[in-house]
């Protein structure tokens, strides 16, 4: 057996991967992240405010959906109810998040581990997604727009025009990198050489957040962190891993699960569902917004000033925690768990997390395709 | 043919967050075409290699213990400076240290690590920066064009501006109309939501973000991210003494301001301490 050990750069941050080999096939792999920035230290003694501002710098790429967890987690602590237009906008803002970043993670991560691609386009098209988010939150990224009771904004009607016909604008030029229908010319060129079916993993599935249209299956109070041998920590659902993101979050739609029920857990149907979901996510925001009702408040003040809570949320890569405790209106403790902990998990032989499962007995020439179909987002891990 | 310049781009203690906002700079490709980029921490480039470069970009803070690529980060950033023609550091990070360590110029008010490398930096804080600023960087460098820098190396085009300047809630701050709450389009956000607007060095409301809007515009305070102090304690607060705020816009004394402010408040604007839109009438 052969044990080789490689930096994977450029998956927001970095990650060390070991793989134990037999004849270039892989045994067994070890996923270790070493940096860390000490995000919920720096939290500590703060006004629970400051998280708003604090949050979103964990992470360029998916700050936004932290900046929502955050306001969620304080909420539920001060028992804070917000209007339907401040969940309409918030829907809309992270729903595009989550839009920008599949469309950079497939053209400038995926891509480029395989063949190289003409990345401008993608650049381009998170660009316009962006200024969706800055016309509801004033900028991205790290914008601090959610806040606890709400949000700082009060649109118009002229905003709302404009980012509608915005999604509306965006979701056909969409259309050309993944149709409503499923087709993607660039999908099928990105595995030319590369089988369909590798890189399955533990085929259980979890979705703890039920924003956008997504609905959970468990609870977060049986999760549980754990030590790992490197800086993360394991993380686990009732003892076992699980994998989630988007294509854990999309199985009842009968397009995916169509995917699934031919390649099952496999590198195509993650990244099928990854691709497919901005769909999903686009028809859901049209149809939001003519929720939205000009008049009604954008921002209730909370009341109380000591308590625990947490909000969960579906992000980029999947389920988000943040955990707070308030104690006279300052931070007393703060726990975040990021979906990548849940995917790249450093579990052992007999019992890996999803990304370890989806590299055994793989061939080790598609150990880096395979890894980064599971959209790594190492500098959440490091927080 | 000509050689194009090369330019590294390298992470340190960061969130990437001034990689993705410069993502957002409409000409991307074209600045990209002018250059080699011999490495990117997110963008397709050839594999990391200790060279030498025509400008080094840095992102992020140092923080002693810190691995980048294999290497110990203080002491690879030393080595990438010194085989470097021009240096820019993007980011509050970068520059002062920000929110993950110590930046490379500054130590927030100290003089830091690099400090007597400062001949060759360019200071582009922000959290993150604006993607003009770093284009501006890059080109003005990149055209070997003289840039008026101020005593903390920033680009006097870019940071003599305050981000006061330009905000839609200016009429309000000269009538003294304080926010009332979040969530509305009335009122300044100086007197009690902790805006830093008449004190923060930065173009936002001159030039927008996205091209579209600002934090203030957005009903968001302006949290003084381009700032040395970036992130104080009670960011959504404003410090006030006796009922004042403590920090009086830039370049006004106190009584000079206590006394504008005074015949301001005693003087209403009426249209200014209403609804802007009124369903009444």
């Amino acid at each position: 057996m052969k044990i080789t050990k490689k930096i994977i750069s450029k998956i927001e941050g970095e990650a060390t991967l070991k793989l134990h080999k037999k004849d270039k096939i892989i045994e067994f792999a070890e996923i270790e992240f070493w940096q860390y920035r000490g995000m919920e230290e720096f939290l500590k003694n703060r006004h629970y405010l400051d998280a708003c501002v604090i949050n979103p710098r964990v992470c360029g790429i998916c700050g936004h959906s932290h900046l929502i967890a955050t306001a969620k987690a304080i909420e539920n602590a001060l028992d804070v109810k917000i209007t339907k237009k401040a969940e309409i906008l918030r829907e809309i803002t992270l729903g595009l998040e989550i839009i920008q970043n599949h469309i950079k993670w497939f053209y400038l991560t995926l891509y480029p581990s395989v063949k190289q691609k003409d990345f401008f386009k993608a650049l381009e098209f998170a660009k316009d997604i962006a200024k969706i988010i800055a016309l509801i939150a004033g900028q991205f990224p790290h914008n601090s727009y959610a806040i606890p009771g709400g949000v700082t904004c009060d649109l118009t009607n002229l905003e709302i025009i404009k980012i509608k016909n915005f999604l509306y604008e965006m979701f056909e030029r969409y259309q050309k990198i993944m149709s409503v229908d499923g087709k993607s010319e660039d999908l099928e060129e990105l595995f030319e050489d590369i089988p369909k079916d590798i890189g399955r993993g533990l085929n259980r599935f979890l979705v703890l957040g039920d924003n956008l249209y997504f609905s959970s299956n468990g609870d977060f109070k049986f999760i549980r962190e754990e030590k790992s041998t490197s800086l993360n920590k394991n993380v686990l659902y009732k003892d076992k891993f699980y994998e989630v993101g988007p294509l854990a979050r999309n199985l009842n739609n009968p397009l995916v699960s169509s995917i699934y029920k031919k390649h099952k857990d496999s590198v195509y149907t993650r990244i099928f569902a990854r691709l497919y979901e901005v769909n999903l996510i686009f028809e859901y925001l049209l149809k939001r917004i003519d929720e939205i009702e000009i008049n009604e408040k954008n921002y209730i003040k909370p009341t109380q000033k000591n308590a625990k809570g947490y909000g969960v949320i579906e992000a980029p890569r999947g389920s988000l925690i943040h955990e707070i405790e308030i104690e006279d209106e300052k931070i007393k403790r703060y726990n975040i768990i990021v979906p990548t902990q849940f995917n790249l998990s450093n579990g052992n032989k007999l019992n890996p997390s999803p990304a370890q499962a989806a590299l055994m007995n793989e061939d080790e020439k598609y150990a880096d395709f395979i890894f980064k179909c599971f959209d790594i987002c190492a500098i959440c891990v490091s927080h | 043919m000509h050689s194009k310049p090369k330019v590294l781009w390298i992470d340190a203690v960061s969130c990437y967050g001034c990689s993705h906002s410069f993502y957002n700079y409409p000409q991307i490709k074209e600045i990209l075409n002018k250059i080699d980029l011999i490495y990117h921490p997110l963008l397709p480039t050839k594999e990391f290699e200790i060279k030498s470069s025509d400008i080094l970009i840095i992102e992020g803070a140092i923080k002693s213990n810190f691995l980048r690529l294999g290497f110990d980060l203080i002491d690879l950033i030393a080595k990438l400076i010194k085989l470097s023609r021009k240096v820019i550091l993007i980011g509050t990070c970068s520059v002062y240290g920000g929110m993950f360590g110590e930046g490379i110029l500054f130590n927030k008010e100290d003089k830091g690590k690099f400090y007597k490398c400062k001949d060759k930096i360019i200071s582009i804080p922000g959290c993150p920066p604006h993607p003009e600023w770093i284009a501006y960087a890059i080109e003005m460098v990149l055209n070997d064009k003289k840039i008026l820098l101020d005593s903390e190396n920033r680009p006097k085009e870019i940071y003599s501006y305050t981000s006061h300047m330009g905000c839609v809630r200016n009429e309000y701050f000269e009538w003294k109309v304080d926010a009332k709450n979040f969530g509305e389009k009335e009122g300044c956000l100086f007197y009690e939501q902790g805006c830093q607007g008449p004190y923060t060095h930065s173009s936002c409301n001159k030039i927008l973000w996205n091209e579209v809007n600002s934090k203030p515009r957005a009903g968001t305070p302006c949290f003084g991210c381009t700032e040395k102090t970036f992130p104080r304690k009670d960011l959504f607060k404003t410090e006030t003494f006796m009922g004042i705020p403590a920090n009086i816009p830039l370049g006004v004394s106190k009584r000079a301001y206590l006394t504008l402010a005074g015949v301001a408040k005693s003087l209403t604007n009426e249209r200014l301490n209403k609804r802007l839109i009124d369903e009444d009438n």
